[in-house]
């Protein structure tokens, strides 16, 4: 999905290229193929998306425990969430979830996007490199970090290799450290992620530009800050709704690696609504955390797209 | 949780399937389509009709527990009494689909599940068949099993098999080489730990990294030498309060142990936590006769265990024997079929060729039947017969949604135990969150 709208927002081109013939098609009557190709996925994800989203928010507002039918008491358990230290907690840990994991991951992509663009001797194998981690499951990532961080495991031992060894603790089991513990794989895997979309873009740029600008005297951090950026919005914007999305769904590395404890000091408001799902049987809990989830991804991504259009207009 | 035979906690399968699909994307979306899959979830494995093959929804997933079922139904299906099929699902699947086979339009007929609290549950929901004809013919039965299996209106809804007991499993060679003995009192428990502590040995070990729940062993056993069994089933059941002085007291004593413990447990799970005791690295580890899968045949003989040390003489001494059986959908389209299948798991036979093909080391059931011929095993067959209660573990005697508010409870004051106060507050209010449902 993210390659088709790279190749859309970035090509704008080609788009006013195709813009002739489609609307030369408009007028002719609607092709039967062509009303199949929309209604046909429209249905299927309308029995598969849309209809449970929409009863997600029906269960939020009822008390439920997956057996006897769901019973309506209205916004209880809004209410509930409102006064819930351990759904605050969340809260908070998926903020700098975001923060830490979303920002990192495009600082160091986009860095590494610049490092490896040109095509030079080599260059092929690490972006091969970067890019490896993504390819992995996340609990198989997960797996070799358990290893990694257990007790007198690489981390440890590289501590106390390098005299440090007042540091060494049980990484995954400290409330301190969980949390950063669990974002540090999931950013090992995520920048080679974000490196490949900015690859893309970077790619999509036109030479000229960047000549024009070398002949105007514009230096290389100005060709960067002037040039570069400005032509990666439309990347931006698929960056942007990827890493919010990945944010808010992280769930696998934390529940693999900590199981959003030690007593819920790792906890993420993804693991927060399947504990309260599947471990204390409250689906209507558990919906009301899934809306809250589902709003806070639709007022960020939304906000970039308005201000996106805003200034296009 | 917390274990027939258990099998191991961690299932990528279906860890990836919900991370990837259940929450993927617009986190609610994905929700929503997950949580109204197990609303109008008709499909199951099952196909019964009145006359069909039984179907047998099983969570033995560890391979010997899974070819020992097997070999049961294939004796079974000879015997001509009904035909019957077994299906092996994942545990940790198993755990989280319950509730969706129970509901759905067309369920499996019979599960392998536990006993006590966490059956009852399902059966006031009127969702479990009713198997008294079954008990019928169980006379010999001892009168506590006819209890655990009986519902709050009285009719039988569970068909127990085997049990298993907890204890502070050590190794004999190490125990002599560092000159100890077993303690029998908390007084003998606490010079115990001290000696060990002396010799340099973490005198405690435990494995709480991933299998939390591992430390409510220590939770329940204090509380029933201190309190006795009743409260800490009534405590359970919601009828007492988790932050009355009496539980605090059961942390108070857990304190004074709390210096032994072995500082790594926290990080790791019990299966590694087992791996220390046999190689030395732990003096004992409170744990369910299960974590013998993860020992190495070659150091089963090595094993010994003594039990939980006695507090309070005056407390009539219960132990941990959880119960494993099974139960039955009270939807079920061959009723008769499917209670000869319960009945014929009943027979001291059939409990006999489980024990035998299996690994784990556990206890049938019948009063007849033999439990398996060693040492360990006749010793953990004494305890549980001398002992005057029996409970059966957290989850159990609770539910597994009670278990959460447990192992955030438990950890929780292993590492600040100066928090217990607050600690105990905030586990009532959870549990009440959970009573209310």
């Amino acid at each position: 999905m993210s390659v088709s709208t790279i190749a859309e927002t970035a090509g704008t081109e080609t788009s006013t290229v195709a813009g002739t013939p489609r609307r030369r098609r408009r007028s002719q009557r609607l092709s039967p193929l062509l009303v199949a190709f929309v209604l046909v996925p429209f249905a299927v994800e309308s029995i598969w998306v849309f209809w449970p989203a929409l009863q997600g928010f029906w269960f939020s507002l009822t008390s439920w425990d997956g057996q006897t039918p769901p019973e309506f008491i209205g916004i209880d358990n809004y209410a509930e969430l409102a006064g819930d230290a351990t759904f605050r907690g969340a809260l908070v840990n998926t903020v700098i979830w975001l923060v830490l994991f979303g920002g990192l991951s495009v600082v160091g992509g986009f860095g590494m996007a610049l490092l490896l663009q040109r095509e030079r001797r080599g260059v092929g194998f690490y972006r091969a490199a970067l890019f490896t981690p993504v390819v992995f499951s996340l609990v198989v990532t997960a797996l070799v970090w358990r290893v990694f961080y257990q007790p007198d495991g690489v981390a440890d031992q590289i501590l106390r290799a390098v005299g440090l060894e007042h540091l060494v603790r049980a990484w995954l089991a400290d409330p301190q450290t969980a949390l950063y513990a669990v974002i540090l794989p999931a950013l090992w895997r995520q920048i080679g992620y974000v490196m490949v979309l900015f690859l893309a873009g970077l790619k999509a740029i036109d030479p000229a530009l960047h000549e024009a600008a070398r002949v105007d005297g514009a230096n290389g951090w100005q060709r960067l800050w002037r040039v570069t950026i400005p032509q990666l919005k439309g990347v931006n914007a698929v960056v942007l709704s990827v890493i919010v999305i990945d944010s808010l769904r992280s769930f696998d590395i934390v529940w693999s690696l900590t199981r959003a404890g030690p007593y819920h000091s790792s906890e993420l408001l993804s693991t927060y609504m399947y504990s309260a799902a599947f471990q204390s049987l409250r689906l209507g809990y558990a919906s009301a955390i899934a809306v809250v989830i589902f709003v806070l991804a639709l007022a960020v991504i939304l906000g970039y797209l308005v201000r996106a259009f805003r200034e296009e207009a | 949780m917390r274990k027939g035979p258990p099998v191991t906690d961690f299932d990528p399968g279906r860890r990836r399937f919900l991370g990837n699909l259940g929450l993927a994307g617009l986190g609610a979306l994905g929700a929503g389509s997950l949580l109204s899959a197990c609303a109008s979830s008709a499909s199951g494995p099952a196909k019964g009709d009145s006359s069909g093959a039984v179907t047998l929804q099983s969570n033995l997933s560890s391979p010997q527990a899974k070819t020992a079922i097997e070999k049961l139904i294939e004796t079974f299906n000879k015997q001509g009494k009904g035909t019957a099929t077994v299906n092996t699902i994942a545990s940790e699947t198993f755990r989280t689909q319950l509730p969706t086979y129970l509901t759905s339009a067309n369920p499996p007929d019979v599960y392998t599940w536990y006993a006590g609290s966490v059956a009852n549950d399902y059966a006031s929901k009127g969702l479990l068949l009713d198997v008294s004809d079954v008990w019928q013919g169980l006379g010999e039965y001892p009168q506590s099993l006819r209890t655990l299996s009986t519902d709050a209106t009285g009719k039988q809804v569970f068909v127990p098999m085997t049990n298993y007991w907890w204890g502070f499993f050590y190794r004999k060679s190490n125990f002599a080489k560092w000159g100890v003995q077993e303690p029998k009192t908390w007084a003998d428990f606490l010079a115990l730990c001290e000696t060990l502590k002396g010799k340099g040995v973490p005198p405690i070990g435990i494995g709480l990294g991933d299998t939390p729940w591992v430390a409510s062993a220590w939770f329940d056993y204090l509380n029933i030498r201190i309190n006795g069994a009743p409260f800490h089933r009534d405590l359970l059941a919601g009828r007492q309060r988790f932050d009355d002085p009496k539980v605090k007291a059961v942390f108070t004593r857990w304190r004074e142990v709390l210096p032994y413990f072995d500082p790594k447990g926290k990080a790791y799970p019990f299966q590694e936590a087992t791996t220390a005791l046999l190689a030395g690295k732990t003096g004992m580890f409170l744990i369910g006769t299960f974590f013998a899968d993860a020992a190495p045949k070659d150091a089963l003989g090595d094993l010994d265990f003594f039990r939980f040390p006695i507090i309070d003489p005056a407390v009539p001494v219960a132990e941990e024997a959880p119960t494993d059986g099974f139960f039955a959908s009270a939807k079920t389209r061959n009723p008769d079929g499917t209670k000869a299948l319960l009945t014929y798991f009943t027979t001291a036979e059939a409990q006999e060729e489980y024990v035998r093909s299996s690994s784990g080391i556990v206890l049938p059931v019948h009063p007849k039947a033999k439990a398996a011929d060693s040492p360990l095993v006749s010793k953990g067959k004494a305890m549980l017969a001398s002992a005057a209660e029996l409970t059966q573990f957290f989850n159990r005697d609770s539910s597994d949604a009670l278990q959460p508010t447990a192992d955030t409870a438990l950890t929780k004051f292993m590492d600040k135990p100066d928090q217990i106060d607050a600690i105990l507050r905030e586990w009532q209010a959870g549990a009440e969150k959970v009573f209310k449902g």
